[in-house]
């Protein structure tokens, strides 16, 4: 680690985060620092804790040891949706949309951290109720514009196809305006140019809308492409972390994810 | 005026001229549309928590218990001291009716929040059967305060009840929970529904929300209450067992969850029903239970949910 001076740029901190479940430790002590601006891979094998350890950000499960702080404040304790209204923003490896909403709606609920006008004030609906909701359409619309979904605007999410359905999901993270934008696994499921696709709009957001992305992924390929650091779990232990191309020669790295991949063709053959 | 508001001004308008002209409509008739009214206003409340937001409330009927005996409470008790032996002018029978009504939504609103707040972590069948267990609580009770008819009811309230007066709530009633369900606040109960995790993951307090669906259906549970007591100008405690609850949940089902426009009908629909079967009376039941097993198999997304077709991929 750099010197302190660095830690005022530093947005988000897990101090030796330790989960159990009974007798397994699913993460162990992990250490990790994103600074603003940053966008940070996270890989490892299947189980290695990828998705436990953004679990563990936003709230879902609290660290059995160690301590995780947004922006300088600690979130020990905080409830999910608490998390969320502090700046994180996250997607899930099994897209969770919601599919009985339209489009348009899927967005605009994520708006409501950002409303201005009470709930009671929509039943006499004037004056500032009407201007919060047309603003919050509006902001809608321009990003559903943005990410070229605005023709499927009042379809049911559910009825979107797959690869549309992981971007909105995207859109419904960015519609909070978070600081951070948690990832997990955009591209699981999705063919070799649907990829490319994937890391461009990654990149598009990261710079557009000024975020701090942890990216949790699969494909060596969009990490490698997209990332500027990378951080190697496995068995719930930080067991690399550097730019790709240090990661990439990594012994520790190659045995554990090359590795496994080595295995798994040999059995293929 | 914005187009909702202008609705609901129409609707109250409509109502109170055909109360004007009440005496010439036949008194049955005048009878069974009151009927009707009450129960778009039970089904469109409950439609909020069971259809909107999802969580499968059994307890209606409590809620109404609260809203029919506290607005007799008032209107036996402060009605003649405040209006005097004559009954008072017709104005101010209708500030104390209104008073009435408020006080009974609010209680029980009060009740859905007491009953709210443990029972909504619970989820599905376990929380079908808590709120079950707590609407009959509330039955329990009232048959048992003596102040309050133990269990014989109470009797001997005013007929306060008009034409005008139950139709001007529905409309009060299907313009705040379309008001809010459109709203960008009202989304959250459906995303709630849709997925509590995500609902959470973008800042929503889903729990807040369940809360809140459950009081405000209570209230306008409440009001149908109060309507209902100085309607039928009687109550005792039997009128709102479960199966009045279960008849509400019926009208939230029949009518395709979440529908406003479906749950309407179904309340009209299964209103009617039983009336229009008094000719065969000895087969009365059979037949609407029959007419409602059919109808859930032959459109079990809700009778009228007319998305269902294209919905299929």
């Amino acid at each position: 680690m750099t010197a302190r001076t660095s830690s005022s740029g530093e947005l988000l901190r897990l101090n030796q985060v330790t989960l159990r479940f009974g007798g397994l430790t699913a993460v162990n002590a992990i250490d990790l620092s994103l600074h603003r601006g940053e966008l940070v891979g996270l890989i490892g094998p299947n189980g290695a804790g990828k998705t436990t350890v953004f679990n563990l950000i936003t709230g879902v499960y609290q660290p059995s040891e160690g301590f995780v702080s947004f922006a300088g404040r600690s979130l020990a304790g905080l409830r999910v949706n608490t998390i969320a209204g502090r700046g994180i923003g996250r997607t899930f490896q099994n897209i969770r949309l919601f599919g009985g909403l339209s489009v348009h709606d899927n967005v605009r609920v994520a708006c409501n951290l950002h409303r201005t006008a009470s709930p009671l004030q929509g039943l006499i609906r004037l004056g500032h109720f009407r201007r919060d909701e047309a603003a919050i359409r509006k902001r809608t619309d321009e990003l559903l514009e943005i990410f070229n979904l605005r023709r499927f605007r009042d379809a049911p999410a559910k009825s979107l196809p797959y690869g549309e359905q992981r971007r909105l999901e995207i859109v419904r993270a960015l519609a909070t305006q978070p600081q951070l934008l948690l990832l997990d696994e955009p591209a699981a499921g999705m063919n070799p140019s649907e990829k490319v696709d994937l890391v461009r709009l990654i990149q598009q957001i990261h710079q557009q809308f000024d975020l701090t992305i942890l990216l949790v992924e699969h494909s060596m390929k969009v990490v490698m492409g997209v990332c500027q650091r990378i951080i190697v779990l496995d068995y719930g232990i930080k067991i690399a972390e550097g730019t790709p191309a240090e990661v990439q020669k990594d012994p520790k790295v190659i045995e554990a994810y090359l590795g496994e991949d080595h295995g798994t063709s040999r059995a293929h053959h | 005026m914005p187009r909702p508001h202008l609705a609901l001004v129409l609707a109250i308008a409509a109502s109170i001229a055909v109360t004007l002209f009440s005496g010439s409509i036949d008194a049955y008739l005048l009878d069974v549309a009151m009927g009707v009214g009450i129960n778009i206003i039970l089904a469109v409340s409950l439609n909020l928590v069971n259809g909107h937001t999802g969580q499968f409330s059994l307890g209606h009927a409590g809620f109404m218990a609260v809203g029919a005996y506290l607005s007799s409470a008032v209107t036996l008790n402060l009605g003649p001291r405040l209006l005097g032996e004559d009954g008072g002018a017709a104005w101010s029978q209708g500030g104390l009716f209104a008073l009435a009504l408020v006080i009974g939504g609010l209680c029980a609103a009060f009740a859905g929040l007491l009953i709210g707040i443990p029972s909504l972590r619970l989820k599905g069948d376990y929380l079908a059967l808590v709120t079950l267990g707590f609407g009959e609580i509330i039955r329990v009770i009232f048959q048992n305060v003596e102040a309050l008819g133990g269990a014989l009811g109470l009797i001997g309230m005013p007929a306060y009840t008009t034409f005008a007066w139950t139709y001007g709530c529905v409309a009060l009633t299907i313009f705040t929970v379309g008001c809010l369900v459109n709203s960008t606040y009202g989304c959250g109960f459906r995303a709630t529904h849709d997925d509590e995790i995500a609902a959470e993951s973008v800042g929503l307090d889903t729990t807040r929300y369940k809360i809140v669906a459950f009081v405000i259906g209570a209230f306008f549970a409440g009001i149908a209450g109060g309507l209902f007591a100085h309607f039928k100008l009687t109550i005792d405690p039997r009128g709102f067992d479960f199966t009045r609850s279960i008849e509400i949940v019926v009208m939230v089902i029949l009518g395709g969850m979440g529908n406003t426009v479906g749950v309407i009908l179904a309340a009209i629909l299964l209103t009617i029903l039983p009336e229009a079967l008094r000719q065969v009376s000895e087969y009365r039941m059979i037949i609407y239970s029959l007419l409602l097993i059919s109808l859930m198999m032959l459109r079990p997304n809700g009778l009228f949910n007319f998305k269902f077709g294209s919905r299929r991929p």
